[in-house]
């Protein structure tokens, strides 16, 4: 006997997509820092390998079986289907794992989910790319795409600030950002003997390149902010005062997450799913948010 | 399985260390370690992840050289400060086993009378015992790297607890109240029936245990995470229950020492309740 | 919609052909309370009489049949650095719902919406869901009940008949075809013009009967500009943080997901629990950081949701008004009451 229930037709394909996973393998490990490892994560089926696509801010679920899964966001180029790279920072329980991961280990991906960063729109403007610590993960994809289509974008800066510079991401990758025209601005708050550079917040590294700058421009900026929510919350205010809209900032927020798919409510903000309607927001809707800042 | 064999167990690839176990007791019942024992089904599987160096419920060998020490019971003797020292130094690990060694247990309550002298003529006669004049947990004396909470312990998570230890997974313990598990398992909640319960305020992971066989909690696990005792204490009075029958619930086991030190503050009781002389 | 009226004793009947060959879970009364009140439970039933259909209410809503509190997602079977994961929907067999209560459908209609009607829909809910016949029946309003306020206290859609209890007989309304086949096997006659006269005179009564309510008027709003209100803190100083009050919901989904491994290393489990919003760690992540550490923040984002969130998304609250929370919360916090603090009312 079954009952004819409402609500719209499921088919079994719509039903198969709710624990689908993946399974993947770890190609490489790179220490980046004593805390953060870049892993170069690849689906072993090639057919299943070809489906998979994501755009730039979106994340995964990675699992490893019986020790936990995770949500992580995409650090790598969106146009490679080959692989998928993700910046993990040891933190918890599955983190501390895959930390002894070494090249082989076999690991289980879910998604992509989430919204992205909207690089299309951007198209024809000037970007700015702001990082603050581990927020230079999920900006390296939108990079990528940047360095990609570099032509289709004006003036591009990327500006971060860590800590301290032993934190520096991605230290490999600065000349070659610059290589492709894209300004790098960076910012320690707390320098060793060897660093030469600024000190001080990121907003400091923020502000000349907003300063005396005509309408014109600052009316064809996106922003793209990553990082702990006082340092996007300042930087937005300041973006904000320098007159660029607030639908054209973006952010994105972590959280906690157990399902990746609006079911487990793990990840809310407010009572918005920071996995369905993010992570990727625009600052219009984190000013929404009642508990984003 | 012998050991060279264990030695090359892996589990998603990456070798596993096979931590080598030892069991000791304080002052206890040892029904704790008799939890082990008790779990025939995966006893052998549990032999295969670890190496028991030392372990009187169940074998007669000793030795000094292990990784982890499981130590059960609190400490009420000159002696026991010593033995406790020595497994500290030994151990790489050392695990606060069970709730007399989280908190003092049941052995702790001596310690809210008055007289010790009163206490021990009560309970020994005049045998001559050697027993300090308070019950302690592991923490007073040593650190303690792990805490299984419990009287007893429950076998489901020791055994999840180990896995996770030999796996290299962090430990962590349920931060919610047994009323979660209590509502798992659909029971009548106790204070509908009329008796007193420390479930709201309880660390679950328990399967709520004895409110399952409607007894009310006794908070052997000690306090939840961010347990709000002052309003159970509010509930408590509502549902018409004694200040006392708090107290002695919040005094059981040694977990809520500091509520129940304020509860007896709060009373006008002295720090140690019974005179105890006569 | 089609109505059949049918005497007292062919429900019986119908429960007779029902339980032939499903499992029927109804209103069972399984104890007293201290005050020697009824106790309720939804368990499954094999005889007629121990249905207890004039039940009030239940300590827990009919939640476990469909949303389990402890649920396995997956497991794995471990082979050296590879492993297998296998999934269960658990499509077991159908569950006949012999009695629940308008709020109740409305609790599944309102779960739907989200378990089943977005991006991804969940298998371990909708293969219970799409494999349940559910006949509903009225109900006397009790104190706490504030169901008229959140507008379940009827229910259009989402079960497969209705019954209410006009006197000596039973107004049935049929929502489906299987509902339809199946009372062609019972005694019963089409309603005549007092039937329906009768049947709105108990409504009619009903209305009358409800005390408890929730003024929902501009709430989204209301609930937004009081955000920093120092109530929440008054109401978060009571709160026990113990879950029951999620626990109890017939709408709460929330949950957490655990993956253990066996002790014997050869398999691995992912278990979903049902978890609250109440708890400590419910938005903790890893490194310790807690979104909401302090307990009002936790209890207020609970309103946010039921009230604000889940508003938003899908124009009605996550509340069905069936006032299970505040009996069950033993430091007495109830919706009408947060609520009408929230907005300024003495309650």
């Amino acid at each position: 006997m079954t009952a004819p229930h409402h609500g719209r037709q499921l088919r079994k394909n719509d039903l198969a997509k709710f624990e689908h996973t993946y399974k993947a393998e770890i190609a490489s490990v790179s220490q980046l820092t004593a805390m953060e490892r870049l892993y170069r994560i690849q689906i072993i089926d090639p057919e299943e390998r070809r489906l998979f696509s994501f755009k730039p801010g979106q994340f995964v679920m990675l699992e490893l079986p019986g020790i936990g899964e995770a949500p992580f966001g995409i650090s790598s180029s969106p146009s490679s289907r080959d692989d998928i790279e993700l910046c993990i920072r040891t933190a918890g329980n599955l983190t501390a794992w895959l930390a002894r991961a070494t090249r082989g280990m076999r690991v289980g991906i879910r998604g992509p989910f989430g919204t992205s960063f909207p690089m299309e729109t951007m198209h024809g403007q000037n970007i700015l790319l702001i990082a603050g610590g581990l927020g230079l993960a999920p900006l390296r994809s939108p990079i990528a795409y940047v360095q990609e289509h570099r032509n289709r974008f004006h003036q591009v800066e990327i500006l971060y600030g860590t800590r301290d510079p032993s934190q520096l991401l991605f230290t490999f990758q600065y000349d070659l950002w610059r290589r492709d025209e894209i300004g790098l601005g960076i910012i320690v708050d707390k320098p060793d003997p060897a660093w030469k550079g600024p000190v001080g917040l990121i907003t400091r590294l923020l502000e000349p390149i907003i300063a005396g700058k005509d309408e014109a421009f600052i009316q064809n900026t996106s922003a793209i902010v990553c990082g702990p929510p006082i340092m996007f919350k300042s930087v937005c205010a300041m973006l904000n005062e320098a007159g660029i809209p607030m639908q054209k900032m973006f952010v994105s927020l972590e959280r906690r997450m157990h399902c990746g798919m609006g079911k487990c409510c793990r990840c809310n903000v407010g009572s918005t799913y920071t996995c369905l309607s993010g992570p990727v927001f625009d600052f219009w809707s984190v000013m929404n948010l009642k508990e984003a800042i | 399985m012998d050991a060279s064999q264990a030695q090359n167990r892996t589990y998603l690839g990456m070798p596993l260390a096979r931590p080598r176990v030892a069991f000791f007791e304080l002052s206890s019942c040892e029904g704790c370690q008799l939890q082990i024992v008790n779990n025939e089904a995966n006893l052998l599987d549990f032999l295969s992840l670890v190496t028991v160096v030392n372990f009187r419920e169940a074998m007669t060998e000793k030795s000094d050289a292990y990784d982890i020490a499981f130590v059960e019971g609190s400490v009420t003797r000159a002696d026991e400060i010593e033995r406790l020292a020595v497994i500290r130094k030994n151990a790489k690990v050392l695990v606060a086993f069970g709730s007399c060694a989280c908190f003092g247990g049941v052995t702790q309550l001596k310690n809210r009378f008055k007289d010790p002298a009163w206490v021990k003529k009560q309970v020994y006669g005049d045998r001559s015992i050697q027993t300090n004049d308070t019950a302690r947990p592991l923490e007073d004396f040593v650190s303690v790297d792990l805490r299984i909470y419990g009287c007893p312990v429950k076998k489901e998570e020791v055994e999840k607890i180990v896995t996770h230890v030999v796996l290299g997974r962090s430990i962590v313990q349920p931060k919610y109240p047994v009323c979660m598990e209590c509502k798992e398992n659909e029971n009548t909640c106790l204070f509908d029936l009329g008796e007193p319960c420390l479930g709201p305020v309880t660390r679950g992971g328990c399967d709520s245990w004895c409110p399952n066989s409607r007894f009310g909690c006794w908070g052997c696990r000690g306090p939840a995470e961010d347990a709000n005792v002052g309003q159970l204490q509010v509930i408590m009075k509502q549902y018409g229950f004694t200040e006392e029958t708090l107290l002695d619930r919040l005094e059981c086991f040694g977990g809520f020492a500091k509520d129940a030190e304020q509860l007896r503050t709060n009373m006008k009781l002295s720090p140690r309740r019974h005179e105890g002389t006569k | 919609m089609i109505f059949k009226v049918c005497e007292q004793e062919e429900l019986r009947r119908l429960f007779d052909i029902l339980a032939a060959d499903n499992t029927v879970v109804g209103p069972v009364q399984t104890g007293l309370d201290r005050n020697g009140s009824a106790l309720n439970a939804f368990k499954p039933v094999a005889d007629y009489t121990n249905l207890n259909l004039g039940y009030t209410t239940t300590k827990l809503s009919a939640k476990s049949y469909f949303l389990p509190f402890r649920e396995s997602l997956a497991s794995f079977q471990i082979d050296g650095n590879d492993w297998q994961k296998t999934v269960d929907y658990h499509c077991d067999r159908p569950i006949v719902f012999f009695g629940l209560h308008a709020c109740d459908i409305n609790a599944l209609n309102k779960l739907d919406k989200v378990l089943m009607g977005n991006t991804y829909p969940m298998p371990y809910y909708a293969a219970k869901r799409k494999n349940m016949f559910i006949i509903g029946i009225d109900c006397q309003p009790q104190p706490f009940c504030f169901c008229r306020s959140m507008g379940s206290d009827t229910v259009l859609h989402g079960f497969d008949l209705f019954i209410t209890d006009i006197g000596n007989r039973y107004f049935i309304e049929i929502q489906s075809a299987t509902a339809y086949n199946i009372l062609a096997r019972i005694k019963t006659r089409p309603p005549e013009e007092v039937d329906h006269l009768q049947y709105m005179a108990i409504a009619a009564h009903k209305n009358k009967q409800f005390t408890s309510r929730v003024d929902t008027t501009d709430l989204t709003k209301i609930l937004d500009m009081e955000f920093q209100s120092p109530v929440w803190k008054q109401w978060g100083d009571k709160c026990l943080g113990c879950g029951t009050c999620a626990n109890v919901c017939p709408t709460c989904y929330c949950y957490g997901v655990e993956e253990t491994v066996d002790i014997g290393l050869r398999s691995a489990q992912k278990v979903k629990t049902l978890y609250s919003c109440n708890i400590v760690d419910f938005a903790e992540v890893a490194g310790g950081h807690n979104f909401r550490s302090e307990r009002h923040t936790r209890l207020k984002y609970r309103y946010y949701h039921k009230h604000r969130g889940f508003v938003e998304a899908y124009e009605e609250s996550l509340c069905v008004g069936c006032g299970r929370c505040g009996e069950a919360c033993l430091a007495g916090i109830t919706v009408p009451e947060v609520i009408a603090s929230v907005r300024g009312e003495e309650s």
